[in-house]
This record gives C-alpha cells, sequence and structure tokens, in this order.
C-alpha cells in the first residue's frame, strides 16, 4: 500500500484514502480548533464547522470506487460547497474546488502535479475572498503550497515527501500567523482555520504513508500549539454579526455581481461557486436583508444564521416542548423560550412558558429547532425568547417558516427574559404583551460572571487565562481574581442606587462558600439593593445577575 | 340612638376605631394563634405588637373564626335594645367567619339578624358597616349593603406570597406564580374570588401598577389605602391617589392581626367600593 503510493502517484483511490484520513484526523482535534477563540466566553466554533464541513465533503467520495483523482475531487469539492459552515469552512471548500479544477481531466498525480494542485488550491481559495488578510487559513494554504512545490522539485520527490512538507509548511505558517495578525497577537493565539488545515495536510499524509520518518518527526513536533483562534478575515473594531451563510440554486448566477452586492451589508463577504449553484457566506448586522437580496436571484438552501463565535448545537427539550399540552390560556398565545440550565428551565417553566429548547450560551439552537417546538404548541400565536443576543436572528427566521404568528421578543439574556415572561398576562392580547414584555426586558440589566478561557486583550482589558471577567450587557468590562470582586466593580459602575433588586442565578460550578462570598459582598458593599438567590444550573457561567 | 338596629362587623373589617362609637358598630374579634397561645384580633394585642412578634415567630401563627357561640352571644345582648340587626363578615371564600354568624344567628329566638357575607375584607367591609348604619332602617341597611357587595374591590400587593400560600388562601398557580422567583403578586379580591391582577420583580414598580389599576376603576363612593407596617409607601400612595379623587378623601388605615397573618408584613392595599 505503502510503496504503491510512491510508485503510481495520486489516483482516485489514495487521494479518498488521505480525505479519509484527513477527516479522522481532524475529527480527533477539532476540540482543540474549537478550545478558544479570540473572544475569551467559553465558546468556539472553528473546528466544529470545519470538521462538518470536512465530513460533507467526504459524504459522496466514501461512496465512489472513482479510479480517477479528478473524479474524487470533484465529489469532495461539491460536498464541501454544500456542506461548508462558517468563514473557515467556506476557504476550505474553495481550497477543494480550486484542487479539482486543477486536477480535472487527470486520472493520477504525480508529486509535481500534486504540488501545483495544492498551490492552486491556495490560489482559488485567495481569489474567493474578497479582501484577503494574511495569518489566516489563506496564508497558511499559500504556504503549505510553496513547500509541496519546493518539495516536488526535489530529484527524490514522493507523493508522502510532498503531503509531508505541505503539512510542514502549513505548520510553520500556522506558527507564524501571530506576528502577521493583531488580535491573535493580543488574544496570544495562532490562527484556528490555519490549524485546522493543518490537520487535514497531517492526517491526510499519515493515510499516505503510515511509517515514513519524515510523519513520525512531524508527530513528534506537533504538540498541542497555542490556542487556536477563529479570526474573522476582515473583522472591524467592535462588530462581530451575525454569520450569515445559505446557498442559491438558479441559473446564469453571476458571482461578481451578487458579492459586489452583499459586501454593502456585511463584511467577511465569500460568495463562490457556479453558476448553477452559489455559496454565500457574510458577517452582517441584517442577516434579513442579506436574505431579501439573494432570494431574488434564485432559491435560497441551507439558510444558517448565527453567531461565529458560537458553537451550534442543539438540544430540543422534550418535556417542555410537550405537543400534550392543552391550549387553555384566554389570549390563546403561546411561549416558547431558549434557556440554559436546569433551574433557569424550571424558572421558565414555572412562569408559564409553554416549550422550552434548551441552550443559548454556547449551543445555540437552529431556527429549525425553535420551529419545532412552535408547531409543537396548541397556540396559532406564539411569542418567541431567545434570552441570548446569538439567537436572535435565527428567532427572527422562525417568523417567516411557519403559518403561525410568530413575535420574537428580542431579549439578549435571561434576565432579560425572565423579565419579559413576568410581564406576560394571559388573559391580555399579544399585543398589549408583547410591549410589557419588550418593555420589562429593556429594563433589566445582565451581569455574566465567567472565566477567560485564556488570555487575551479585550475593550482595554488585559485577561489572563483563568481570570474571572464580568460582562455587562454582554459586554466584557472588568477581569479580576474572584467572582465578588468582578460582581462588585461590575455593580458599583451601573450605580447601585438606581436599582433596587439583585437576583443571583447561580451556576452549576459555584460552589456554597463561592455564594456566600458573592452574597455577602453584595448586602455589605451595596446595603440598598435587595438580594435574591436563585439556582440557574446553567453551564460555563459560575454566576448570572439580572439587575432591576 | 335612634337607630332600633344594630350594626355587627368583625375584626378582618380593620373598622377605624373611632367609627365604633360615632356610627354604634359592634365588632366581633377573630383570632390568632401562636402556638398555644390565643390572642383576640385588635383586643388583646395592639397591630404593632403582632407585626413584632410575627418578624420574630419561627412557625407562622394561624387565625381562627369566631366560634358561632360568641356571636350568640353577642346577638343575645344586642337583643336587649334593638328589634333586629346587620352583620357584615368577610367573605365566606376566605373564612368561616359568616358561617359562624348565620349559625350564631339561628341559635338567637325571636331576634331578626341579616348576615351578609360582604365577598371581601378589610376596610370595604366597614365602608358597608358605615352605610348600614347610616340607613334608615334594617332593609333599608340591608339593602344598601346587598348592592354594594359586588362593587366591593380589594387591590393587595403582597411582598411575597408566603403568608398567603402557608395559610391555605391562595396556591401558587392561582396567583400565577408558580416560580421558585419571589415575585411581588398584586391580587384583586372581587366577586368572591382572588385574583391575580399583576405580577412584578419589584416593589418600587409594582405600586405605580396597582394605581394604574385602581385609577381605570375610578369613580369610587369609598377608598381607603391599607397597610401592614409600611405607613411611608400608603401615604405616598394616599398623596398620589388625592388629587384623583373628587372629595380627596383618603383614609390609611392599617391591616389588623388576622389579614396580617395571611398578608404578611410590607403588605400594602387600596381598598375600595365602586361608584
Amino acid at each position: 500500500m505503502v510503496s504503491a503510493a510512491r510508485a503510481t502517484g495520486v489516483d482516485g483511490p489514495l487521494f479518498k484514502r488521505a480525505l479519509l484520513g484527513s477527516l479522522s484526523w481532524l475529527a480527533a482535534n477539532h476540540e482543540e480548533v474549537n478550545r478558544l477563540n479570540v473572544f475569551p466566553v467559553p465558546d468556539g466554533d472553528t473546528g466544529t464547522n470545519m470538521l462538518l464541513t470536512l465530513q460533507s465533503a467526504v459524504e459522496d467520495v466514501r461512496e465512489s470506487n472513482a479510479a480517477e483523482v479528478s473524479k474524487i475531487a470533484k465529489l469532495a469539492s461539491h460536498g464541501s460547497l454544500m456542506g461548508a459552515r462558517g468563514n473557515s469552512g467556506v476557504i476550505l471548500s474553495q481550497i477543494f474546488r480550486g484542487f479539482a479544477r486543477a486536477v480535472e481531466g487527470k486520472t493520477s498525480l504525480t508529486p509535481a502535479e500534486l504540488a501545483a494542485a495544492l498551490e492552486e488550491a491556495a490560489n482559488a481559495a485567495y481569489r474567493a475572498v474578497n479582501k484577503p488578510t494574511e495569518g489566516t487559513i489563506l496564508t497558511v494554504a499559500r504556504e503549505a503550497g510553496r513547500a509541496a512545490a519546493t518539495a516536488a522539485s526535489g530529484p527524490d520527490a514522493t507523493v508522502p515527501r510532498v503531503i509531508a512538507a505541505a503539512a510542514a509548511g502549513a505548520r510553520a505558517a500556522v506558527l507564524k500567523t501571530p506576528s502577521q495578525l493583531q488580535i491573535l497577537r493580543d488574544a496570544g493565539v495562532v490562527d484556528a482555520g490555519g490549524f485546522g488545515l493543518e490537520l487535514i495536510l497531517e492526517g491526510m499524509l499519515k493515510s499516505v504513508e503510515e511509517s515514513d520518518s519524515a510523519l513520525a518527526a512531524l508527530s513528534e513536533a506537533r504538540k498541542p500549539v497555542s490556542p487556536a483562534a477563529q479570526v474573522a478575515l476582515d473583522l472591524p473594531e467592535g462588530g462581530w454579526g451575525y454569520c450569515t451563510e445559505f446557498l442559491i440554486e438558479g441559473s446564469n448566477l453571476d458571482t461578481e455581481l451578487i458579492r459586489g452586492q452583499i459586501e454593502s451589508l456585511g463584511n467577511s463577504v465569500l460568495v463562490v461557486g457556479e453558476p448553477e449553484l452559489v455559496k454565500v457566506h457574510v458577517h452582517t448586522d441584517d442577516p434579513t436583508r442579506v436574505i431579501n437580496l439573494a432570494g431574488g436571484y434564485g432559491k435560497l438552501m441551507k439558510l444558517s444564521v448565527g453567531d461565529m463565535s458560537t458553537q451550534h448545537r442543539r438540544i430540543l427539550d422534550s418535556e417542555g416542548a410537550a405537543g400534550t399540552a392543552k391550549a387553555s390560556r384566554a389570549n390563546g398565545v403561546g411561549m416558547v423560550a431558549v434557556v440554559a440550565g436546569r433551574g433557569m428551565v424550571e424558572i421558565f417553566r414555572g412562569l408559564g412558558v409553554d416549550a422550552i429548547i434548551e441552550g443559548g450560551q454556547t449551543m445555540n439552537p437552529s431556527t429549525q429547532d425553535m420551529l419545532t417546538a412552535i408547531e409543537s404548541l396548541p397556540y396559532d400565536e406564539v411569542i418567541l425568547l431567545p434570552n441570548n443576543g446569538n439567537v436572535i436572528a435565527a428567532a427572527k427566521q422562525v417568523v417567516g417558516l411557519t403559518k403561525k404568528k410568530v413575535h420574537v421578543v428580542e431579549t439578549h439574556s435571561m434576565p432579560q427574559g425572565v423579565s419579559a415572561v413576568v410581564a406576560f398576562r394571559p388573559e391580555r392580547p399579544a399585543a398589549e404583551n408583547l410591549k410589557a414584555m419588550r418593555a420589562e426586558a429593556e429594563r433589566v440589566q445582565t451581569i455574566e460572571v465567567t472565566h477567560a478561557v485564556r488570555d487575551t486583550r479585550s475593550n482595554g482589558l488585559r485577561v489572563r487565562k483563568g481570570d474571572v471577567i464580568g460582562l455587562i450587557n454582554d459586554r466584557l468590562e472588568f477581569a479580576g481574581g474572584d467572582y465578588a470582586e468582578v460582581v462588585h466593580k461590575a455593580l458599583s459602575k451601573l450605580g447601585p442606587d438606581s436599582y433596587e433588586l439583585v437576583t443571583v442565578y447561580r451556576g452549576e460550578q459555584a460552589s456554597d462558600a463561592e455564594l456566600a462570598r458573592l452574597e455577602s459582598e453584595i448586602r455589605t458593599s451595596y446595603p440598598g439593593l435587595e438580594v435574591e438567590v436563585q439556582q440557574g444550573g446553567q453551564h460555563h457561567y459560575p454566576f448570572i445577575l439580572s439587575v432591576e | 340612638m335612634t337607630r332600633t338596629f344594630a350594626v355587627v362587623t368583625d375584626s378582618t373589617a380593620d373598622l377605624p376605631r373611632e367609627w365604633q362609637g360615632r356610627y354604634g358598630i359592634e365588632v366581633v374579634p377573630l383570632k390568632v394563634l401562636f402556638g398555644k397561645e390565643t390572642f383576640r384580633d385588635g383586643v388583646d394585642m395592639t397591630n404593632e405588637q403582632f407585626f413584632r412578634r410575627l418578624a420574630a415567630a419561627t412557625s407562622l401563627p394561624t387565625t381562627s373564626a369566631p366560634s358561632p357561640g360568641e356571636f350568640a352571644e353577642v346577638y343575645r345582648r344586642l337583643a336587649k335594645d334593638h328589634d333586629g340587626c346587620i352583620s357584615i363578615h368577610l367573605g365566606a371564600q376566605l373564612s368561616a367567619t359568616v358561617e359562624a354568624a348565620r349559625v350564631g344567628a339561628q341559635a338567637v329566638e325571636g331576634f331578626r339578624v341579616n348576615v351578609i357575607d360582604s365577598q371581601t375584607v378589610s376596610m370595604p367591609v366597614a365602608f358597608l358597616c358605615r352605610v348600614a348604619a347610616e340607613a334608615e332602617s334594617l332593609e333599608a341597611a340591608t339593602a344598601a349593603v346587598e348592592q354594594r357587595v359586588p362593587k366591593t374591590r380589594v387591590l393587595a400587593l403582597l411582598d411575597t406570597l408566603r403568608y398567603l400560600e402557608m395559610g391555605g388562601r391562595l396556591s401558587r398557580a392561582q396567583a400565577l406564580i408558580g416560580t421558585m422567583l419571589d415575585l411581588k403578586p398584586l391580587l384583586l379580591v372581587a366577586d368572591a374570588e382572588i385574583k391575580p391582577v399583576d405580577r412584578v420583580r419589584t416593589r418600587s414598580r409594582a405600586i405605580p401598577r396597582m394605581i394604574e389599576y385602581f385609577k381605570g376603576d375610578l369613580p369610587v363612593e369609598h377608598m381607603a389605602v391599607m397597610h401592614a407596617q409600611a405607613a411611608d409607601e400608603a401615604e405616598q400612595i394616599a398623596t398620589a391617589l388625592r388629587k384623583d379623587l373628587a372629595d380627596g378623601e383618603v383614609t390609611v388605615g392599617q391591616i389588623g392581626s388576622v389579614l396580617g397573618t395571611h398578608t404578611g408584613p410590607k403588605a400594602l392595599g387600596i381598598v375600595y367600593i365602586k361608584a
């Protein structure tokens, strides 16, 4: 098997094996890619997005026995485009596309042809991106291609050596990314997408030449690299926006024209594909406008709107979404909420929410999850509470997808959600309830307390991994040694004289002693505030406080 | 006294003390039980003493209605110099008092007692008593009171639902508060029921809601602001309401011990009879 690769170059079966190898290696290591991102709150998704993209690329390849490398490459290209998720996933799909173009019509690749295809793959990726940024997966792809070309020009070039060189080139490039991007340097991380690509090349190498000494050396060296980070390609200061992705199916689609229009609505724009199928990726503050615009070109498929820095996994709370519920409410209005934490679920249920979708903080439910919950209710009119800034866009998508009348109260946090639900009156019509709920949600201030998942600088703060950080209304404001200190600062910033009640939602990580200390800190420092403690049970955030 | 019929109520009417003499109204006390100690509401203990003791109590006190015998005793005494009696009591949905009065009345032969279920509690009952006391005959008094019973309202803001819940008067679900959260329930006693009006997270937000709701019920014939150890807030509410009332008269009164056992401290109420 090993010698076959050397003798015949890269044919269909070998490329298939390489792809499967890269999939298993990325699958084994994607959490390392996920672990951290530039924003130091506990969530992340680059590894998962790349893995899902690669899975989609390999899906059809698995079924194919094609002898020609060109056929396998084409399947991978198509599959990755259909399944691309996130910025890095989209670029990965373009790398596959460039590779497939370069090997078109070929049965097998010589080492030199392989290197040339890798270089062309990188070029295709550069072309697909509106404003290429160095220090990202693009740079890593290019350096991998260059290293492959150098290795291929040598007298004893073999396929495994070319791939080994590409992987080594990728690794060197990954390690250099912090010197190219300020945001990585500040955060003290390497680029996550680039690291993901490195893993893919390493996985290919493992599968084509297990015994090669070059690989052994490489594996040895590949200690967990410094934390990886997802970096948006041309991320503006301050804004992350909503990551909006979809496919347009149509005819004579003009990618240039579409890209030009999408660019005016957001950044990190990627518009790639064929005249019949175009993949769009954009970070925008107004996903609806993007979707409306794109809808004019053809049929939209695989629409997803989410936050680029969060993980997209959902669990539908089956108990909460009980289809057995009876429509007993006088106003005929149901309520659905996205909630994280067992205690929080109980609180929302107790307040009269009919269906709960678990998730929010690190698991953003999809539009589909929310739709399912809404459809399960015996009410034709439903109020939906996303309870997380990253869920709002997906929640708004639901409105157009069901015959039911859906109203989204744009709650950015669970405390906002609680306040909104408290204002709900079962005998009052929806319009009045919405007005009251929105007003109440805006009244409450949210303090979230968690640990920085790694060193970073953000909002003028220097944060070290493990530091307690405090966010006020989703904005990182304070870092410190313990919860009580950070909460003290946050309350002081809000101005405790303007408020009356602090509700402390205790997360699952918080100990009794930590809770006692936090409570006594608030009571001692701010005697004018009433303190109420609730078991929130949320993950990742030891304390969430509502101040009103 | 020219009036030939007597007017009787119970201690939960929160009847201002001076009305007893001025209008000749008889008050039968309910009882508060701290463990084995029994106190007659408004007789053996002042409201201040009661709430101090309530705050310190390790277990909540219980309350009990007067016995039929106690009512019979009062009616028998009144029968000596009256030719009839109207006996107005707190709502049957809240207490057995009105039943005890009926049974007690039957025990006194030859004396007519019109027992009225006011369907309400606190000062609206006192207002009904005043209306009765000012009537020319027992028939007229009874008609005037019965006509006003459906118009009585008690709008109550509780600082916590704990006391009402412990007393078995209202479940969290009935109060629309099926949650662990310490919400401030705004309740309405009307039409022989306790209904939730609103639930609010903080007291300072709840008070304007209560005022707003009350204003929606204007005009009123009689009204008062009641409180349990929350005199300052009650005064603020009264001040806020005076300009909205034709005669500008707002009585501020204290909730008695028996009612206080169920509302808990810091309860506030706007109580009234709709015009």
